[in-house]
């Protein structure tokens, strides 16, 4: 019977085709018009085509079109961006004029969401939309660098300008220490990963962006949903036409600032002379040997110009670092494919010479409709790269010396001494260190309508990734070359990820007020990641670098190699139920089950509930007259995190080797290192099992509101969110006799709340002039709530108020402390240390503030007695800074007028707190030491072998305001031929200026707070041109 | 239709085939208790595991800082960090890392034998060989508990295996009683269970009955000068010499395979681990990997000259390369003084001057500044490769056994005989007769100091016989506990509930 059915089906289409497109050729006729906007300006460039054909054209610089229609039941169509589109069947028209009407932003627009997309005005949850046809071009080169600035409560910090480098983006403040604090990203469904590092993905290629930032919205990522979502959907064919757009953009870069170098070589030795006599050493530069054997010339030597060398080791070791980014991209569709083919081609070149960065980018999307109600699809990116890593060259290098003998190069390198390990051309003239990557992600789906109301989808993802990195340590000039004779190792790494999801979703209404979805379904994710490192030393000739690292000394080839995999099993499902348009309810829930966790915590349930009332839909607010949108949500949810390592629910022993009577055996037993510091070589031990262990569990309510008001021009979205994570995934301590160091345990809870308010505008749009702006502030207070027992997790208690701590993150060498703590009842890493007030001035000024001994002298950082019982100590120690911004503001502000058009994006933070750990260690700060002829209360006396407690003192306020980007375009719409359909050339500017107190070169550090010196920031100037044919 | 079926059809497939792998994934790469000990091989693994353990960089060069360090013979250079500065001064507080790391990789090693003696007996193993892992096994825990016991005192003794969070927090044993009957009863079964049987970089039945003859002498010299907390001991000072006597002659006239080297370089030839003299000596060799498979142990003992390398002249006018030190302990005058003008010890292992490539060239010396100091050949490698050497931690020597029992006796020919016999080698005049025991027993500490020097011994000497403060000027002004015991590291202060 349904064959049958079937056939008749068949049947009658073919014969419908038949008789349509005789009447098509028969009925053949020509249209003309012009087309204009509501203040009856003409509008070039605007698309007129033939709906479900290929057949248009564009509108000339008066607006006029011309266009041949198959039939008088033609429908066409008459678009342009930033308007509303129009659909006028031809009928008996020859002529026909179209008024487009501006765009209601956001009304009918589809999101994208989690297993599905809902229409804007029906979200329940904080969903971030970001359609990248609305932004300004940005010559970003990854998907980070996009989401700068684009959604209230999405931090991304770009602390890094090294080629390649990703960012690091919050949602909504960290809710984790160690699980990870990284939103998840879903590419075209298919979770890929966790942001700041999503090189795989071409900007060019992005349709949109979809940021989830409440627990109703990401809670059906369940177990990976804690830090939000990003949901990004690429371009496909594009509609009812054949484009091939190009695009080229080249990027220059230049520091922001000054290098801060010795730069008189003078001043240099005075104070390094004066630094090490007050720390009672012999000094260096007394015009003699020493103990490597290197002269180092007498102040007067080099004040009197008998020492010949002053080397700018920062024009050695930088350049003005260029990028090229070049996209080419066909994009089609018919009737039944969407078919979209897309390249990219990017080099990016890293300030320090030689350290580079290169990357191809292949994306390939094609849609068939097999059936009426069939689909499939596949989707495929390819990207294949390299990097020559040359970065952390010695441009501090000591000016007094020549980069080769005698300034010759002919007399090869000038070194400091047999242990010199440091200089810049040496190493990049001789030895190898380059990374190889190649990444697939590809999926392909099946997506179904089995009836009117059900449509069924399945979709399965492969990932891969692969990355091979090549180091050849010369017998010269490095250390472990050195030490080695020659030291090659080469590094395998391969990833790669299968996730399997089939869903059912269900669309009705009923009785034309309830309107009912439902989606069911489940989620199946095997990851699997294999190294192998092989290691090889003492090479006799060293030509073949890592070529054939077989021909170092037998004796000295290692091999190292692991494999590690994880399966999660998941069941998820969402109900949203619309009544009347004005009442929203939204229920999801989802179960994981995760390999990574013991067998007593293995499933988690992660539910969530949002409800919605559109009150702009009830009468009494439409009769108000004010309002075109206004919407109240609320929701709560709970997701989690499972960011640790598999395999910490296993017991596990370690490997090394032991020489018995003359030959190495193989010693393996229980404890094995879970951390190694190769500078120190201290060791970390674990190896405990925690059959316990869970995931992360964040539990979130969020309020939010959304208004529109005059005629939606004035849009205006605000959150209030609370977040509460408990089970922290934690390293905890273990007593030293237990041979261990630390495992992982539950234990903890972390507190986040903050307020979210985006406002958007469209300033003016009159004549030829078009101003829109936005703006978005974000606050967010994290707190610690509890880090588990306090004897049993090995917490200290300040003395002095009894909050209970412990130390978070490294030992800063200079402090030999570890700056940072989580503190009961304290933000995540606040500074704790000792307190400073100004300098001592007199020996009997420094007794009198308690300090004895060295620190008493004149010169000193004067600490304070906080707890009053005269002597200074680690029980002085307290609560000294925040490096958590308690505002985050942006700004954006887009002016066009006729063919050019202007974006500005200015971004801020204000109320963190930076740790400077160079405030007194710079060219630019140490003149300003305490002298006896200097007896200032900034600055202590420069002393070598000072004992530096952390302090106050070098904690800045680092509040700033930047204008981030800058970008001005001009659109082209008028070619004299016909062949080319849009062109744009842009300029842009990043980083372009930055105001604030902060001394370093630049505010914006990691979310540690800490200043590391370095050098400054890039300021990048871009050019493009795009163009679509 | 049938082509969704098709499709459908295809999906569930995949699906199905994919979705196989449960929740349950086996580790592939790793090692753990379900899958080790499977074999005779697994269990000899484990035991050089436990071996390994002493190889550490946080244990192998700390033995030097705190059997040197804190004594009469060595200082500490001036920029080294401050917890090995504190160790010089007395000034040793519980948040000292070196104390930390020595504590924590003690106990590495305490557990990495509770590893094999839980694991290996009871497997249907060939029982030769299961006597002669797990007999090992039982010496080193008793090694590295005897140096827990000896720099900490009272601290955890790890009598099981530690692989639950549960048992991580053993607390302290009641009194020394308990200490040394533990220590004294993993050595008789160490005894009882291992054969003579060189093997270098091993314990064999040997070094088991000289560890116990030091663990007797240690006791019997604490409870006889009154060092705290060894009033307990049920023994008296005299029965636990005579023990210490027992077990150290069972060394010296028990075997045939260790003995007396009677030329003082070739106890410390770099090629020679499996000389005479050598009953226990740390494996690190040059063609290791990593720190602690190679050693830089002479670095430590070796002045700074600032290049890679440099060479010195041997007593009989040779000269050997060595790899350039980072100057960390500087030879006292007190040491050198001790020494008389013609004391081999002196003149055949120490040395003021440095000289270049070309054996020639004097490059410095100590008197113009050059050297920092004089300082010990016992550690030289020539054959060096960049920084890996491999030279050897001397663990117990043949002759510290004959001092042991010179001491422990103290009275009669044959202990005179071992006395001489260290004091003929070194050049040095014999002793005719014997003189008080008290007497003697101060003249053989005195011995072990010179023929012990750099070995990473005389802080044991001094704490055993309570002159800690008599020798060492730093230490004044300390309660006898202070001198006695370092305090038990913060850390397992703050995460152990059962120590207070």
């Amino acid at each position: 019977m349904k064959r049958m059915f079937k056939k008749v089906k068949v049947i009658v289409l073919s014969l419908a085709l038949c008789s349509f497109s005789l009447l098509a050729s028969a009925q053949q006729r020509t249209i003309k018009g012009v087309v204009s906007d509501a203040s009856g300006f003409a509008l070039p460039g605007a698309n007129v085509y033939e709906k479900g054909s290929t057949n248009g054209t564009i509108t000339d610089i008066d607006g006029n079109y011309l266009l041949n229609v198959s039939s008088v039941e033609s429908t066409v169509v008459f678009s342009i961006i930033g308007m509303q589109q129009q659909e006028v069947v031809v009928g008996n028209q020859s002529t026909i004029d179209i008024v487009l009407q501006d765009e209601m932003l956001g009304l009918d627009e589809v999101v994208v969401v989690g297993y599905g997309s809902v229409k804007k005005s029906d979200l329940t949850g904080s969903v971030a939309s970001v359609k990248m046809d609305n932004l300004p071009a940005k010559p970003a080169n990854s998907i980070d660098g996009l989401l700068q600035g684009q959604s209230a409560g999405v931090q991304v910090n770009m602390s890094s300008d090294d080629p390649g480098a990703g960012a690091s983006i919050r949602i909504r403040g960290g809710s984790s220490l160690n699980g990870g604090n990284d939103p998840l990203v879903v590419v075209d469904g298919f979770p890929i990963g966790y942001a700041g590092d999503i090189k795989q993905i071409s900007p060019q290629d992005i349709e949109s962006m979809e940021i989830l930032k409440d627990a109703s919205a990401s809670a059906i990522y369940g177990s990976r949903g804690a830090n939000g979502v990003i949901m990004i959907t690429t371009k496909k064919g594009s509609k009812n036409t054949t484009e091939v757009s190009v695009s080229q953009q080249n990027t220059i870069s230049d520091f922001t600032s000054e290098l801060n170098l010795w730069r008189d070589p003078v001043l240099m030795a005075g104070l390094s002379n004066e630094a090490r006599l007050n720390g009672g050493l012999v000094p260096f530069y007394i015009g003699a040997n020493d103990a490597n054997g290197i002269y180092y010339p007498s102040v007067k030597e080099l004040s009197d110009g008998s020492w010949q060398y002053n080397t700018r080791w920062d024009d050695v070791v930088f350049r003005n670092p260029v990028s090229n980014n070049t996209n080419v991209a066909i994009r089609t569709q018919t009737d039944k494919t969407q078919f979209s083919f897309s390249t990219t081609y990017f080099t990016d070149e890293g300030v320090y010479v030689e350290d580079d960065y290169s990357k191809l980018n292949l994306n390939l999307n094609v849609v068939q409709k097999l059936y009426e109600n069939i689909t499939v699809g596949t989707n495929v990116i390819f990207s294949n790269g390299s990097r020559n890593n040359n970065g952390g060259l010695a441009y501090w290098r000591n000016p007094i010396f020549p980069v080769y003998n005698n300034d010759d190069p002919e007399q090869g390198y000038f070194m400091i001494g047999a242990q010199d390990f440091d200089h810049p051309v040496a190493l990049t003239e001789n030895r190898i260190n380059t990374n190889d990557f190649l990444d697939l992600i590809s999926s392909a789906f099946v997506d179904a309508q089995i009836l009117p109301s059900l449509k069924f989808k399945s979709q399965i993802n492969y990932k891969f990734g692969r990355s091979i990195s090549d180091v050849y340590n010369p017998k010269i000039y490095t250390s472990d070359g050195t030490n080695n004779n020659g030291a090659a190792e080469i590094k395998n790494w391969e990833n790669s990820e299968i996730v399997s999801e089939t869903f059912l979703t269900y669309n009705k209404t009923f009785n034309e007020v309830h309107s009912l979805s439902a989606m069911g379904g489940f989620s199946y994710q095997y990851t699997e990641t294999r190294f192998s490192n092989l290691y090889a030393k003492g090479f006799l000739n060293e030509s073949l670098g890592t070529g054939n690292i077989g021909v170092g000394t037998p004796e000295q080839q290692r091999v190292e190699n692991g494999i590690s995999e994880t399966v999660m099993h998941s069941w998820l499902g969402r109900l949203n139920y619309v009544y009347n348009n004005k009442y929203l309810a939204t229920f999801t829930m989802r179960a994981d089950g995760s390999s990574k966790f013991g067998a007593n915590n293995r499933w988690a349930m992660f539910p969530s509930g949002a409800l919605g009332w559109k009150m702009h839909n009830e009468d009494f607010i439409k009769n108000l007259g004010v309002f075109d949108e206004l919407k109240l949500r609320g929701s709560y949810g709970i997701s989690g995190n499972q960011g640790v390592d598999p395999y910490l629910i296993n017991s596990r022993y370690g490997q090394d080797q032991y020489h018995v009577n003359g030959s190495w055996q193989s010693a393996i037993g229980p404890g094995y290192v879970v951390d190694w510091d190769d500078q120190t070589g201290k060791k970390t031990w674990g190896g405990i099992p925690n059959a316990d262990l869970k995931w992360e569990t964040t539990q979130q309510v969020n309020v939010g509101a959304d208004l529109a008001f005059f005629n939606r021009r004035l849009r205006i979205t605000a959150d209030y969110y609370y977040k509460y994570t408990t089970d922290l995934l934690r390293e905890r301590w273990l007593s030293p006799s237990s041979s261990y160091d630390k495992m992982w345990i539950n234990d903890g809870e972390i507190k986040n709340q903050g307020v979210e308010l985006t406002i958007d505008g469209d300033i003016m749009n009159r004549n030829d002039w078009r101003i829109s702006g936005g703006l978005m502030l974000s606050h967010n207070k994290n707190e610690v709530m509890s880090l588990g027992n306090a004897s049993t997790s090995g917490l200290s208690t300040d003395p002095n108020t009894g909050m209970e701590y412990e130390f978070y993150g490294n030992t800063i060498e200079a402090y030999r402390a570890i700056p940072s703590i989580l503190g009961i009842g304290e933000a995540v890493g606040v500074f704790y240390g000792h307190k400073v007030d100004g300098i001592v001035q007199s020996e009997a000024d420094g007794l009198a503030a308690g300090l004895d001994g060295k620190l008493a002298q004149a010169g000193e950082f004067k600490y304070v007695d906080i707890n009053e019982d005269g002597v200074i100590d680690e029980n002085d120690r307290t609560v000294i800074g925040d490096p958590n911004p308690d505002l985050i503001a942006s700004l954006n502000l887009q002016v066009s007028y006729k063919n050019f058009d202007l974006s500005m994006f200015f971004n801020s933070s204000f109320g963190q707190d930076v740790l400077n750990t160079k405030a007194f260690s710079e060219p630019n700060n140490m003149p300003l030491r305490w002298t006896q002829d200097n007896q200032t209360n900034d600055y202590p006396s420069l002393r070598e072998g000072r004992n530096i407690y952390m302090s106050d003192w070098y904690i800045q306020n680092a509040n700033f305001l930047r204008l981030q980007n800058l970008s001005l375009g001009y659109n082209i719409k008028e070619f004299g031929v016909s062949w080319i359909k849009r062109g744009r050339v842009f300029m842009n500017a990043t980083n372009l200026f930055t105001i604030t107190n902060f001394e370093g070169y630049d505010p914006e550090v990691g979310s540690d707070g800490i200043y590391w010196g370095g050098y400054p920031r890039l300021r990048k100037w871009t050019m493009g041109v795009e163009f679509t044919f | 239709m049938k082509t969704i079926n098709k499709i459908v059809l295809g999906f569930a497939v995949v699906l199905g085939l994919s979705s196989c792998e449960g929740l349950d994934v086996e580790p592939k790469s790793f090692y753990s208790a379900d899958n080790f000990y499977k074999s005779i091989d697994d269990a000899r693994s484990s035991l050089y595991y436990a071996y390994d353990a002493l190889t550490l960089t946080s244990y192998a060069p700390l033995n030097y800082y705190f059997g040197e360090l804190p004594t009469d013979n060595c200082n500490v250079k001036p920029d080294e960090g401050a917890d090995a500065q504190a160790l010089v001064n007395w000034e040793v507080t519980s948040q000292n890392t070196l104390l930390l790391e020595y504590y924590r990789s003690a106990y590495i090693g305490i557990n990495r034998a509770n590893a094999v003696i839980a694991n290996v007996v009871d497997r249907g193993f060939e029982q030769s060989e299961v006597d002669d892992i797990v007999g090992q096994a039982y010496f080193l825990r008793a090694w590295n508990h005897f140096n827990i016991v000896r720099t900490f005192g009272l601290a955890p003794l790890q009598k099981n295996f530690i692989n639950t969070l549960e048992q991580t927090t053993t607390g302290l044993p009641q009194d020394m009683q308990e200490v040394y009957t533990f220590l004294i009863d993993d050595l008789t079964k160490s005894i009882e269970l291992l054969n003579v049987n060189r093997v270098v970089g091993l314990a064999d039945k040997v070094a088991a009955q000289a560890l116990l003859a030091k663990v007797y002498l240690y006791a019997a010299s604490a409870k006889s000068s009154g060092v705290p907390k060894y009033d307990v001991l049920q023994a008296s000072a005299d029965e636990l010499y005579a023990k210490a006597a027992e077990y150290s002659a069972l060394v010296l006239t028990g075997q045939n395979v260790y003995g007396h080297d009677t030329v003082p370089r070739n106890i410390y030839s770099i090629n020679s681990p499996d000389g005479p003299e050598h009953i226990f000596i740390l494996s690190m060799d040059r063609t290791g990997t990593n720190e602690g498979d190679f050693s830089k142990i002479s670095r430590y003992f070796i002045p700074s000259l600032g290049g890679a390398k440099f060479f010195v002249k041997h007593s009989d006018n040779t000269f050997e390369k060595t790899l350039d030190g980072w100057s960390v302990f500087q030879t006292t005058s007190n040491l050198l003084n001790s020494y008389g003008s013609d004391d081999r010890r002196r003149v055949d292992l120490m040395t003021t001057e440095a000289y270049d490539e070309k054996d020639t060239t004097l490059v410095g010396n100590v008197s113009d500044g050059t050297v920092a100091y004089e300082f010990t050949l016992k550690y030289l490698d020539a054959d060096f490769e960049g920084e890996k050497t491999s030279v050897k931690p001397y663990l117990i020597r043949y002759s510290d056994v004959q001092l042991i029992y010179a001491e422990a006796v103290a009275s009669g020919g044959e202990a005179l005989k071992q006395y001489n016999q260290i004091r003929k080698r070194a050049g040095v005049d014999e002793l005719d007769a014997m003189p008080s025991k008290e007497e003697f027993r101060k003249l053989v500490i005195e011995e072990r100091r010179r023929e012990l020097a750099f070995e990473g011994d005389r802080l044991w000497d001094l704490r055993r016989n309570n002159m800690v403060q008599e020798k060492v000027v730093e230490a004044a002004g300390l309660t006898p506990e202070a001198l006695s015991f370092y305090p038990i590291p913060q850390r397992e202060i703050d995460l152990n509930p059962n120590i207070n």
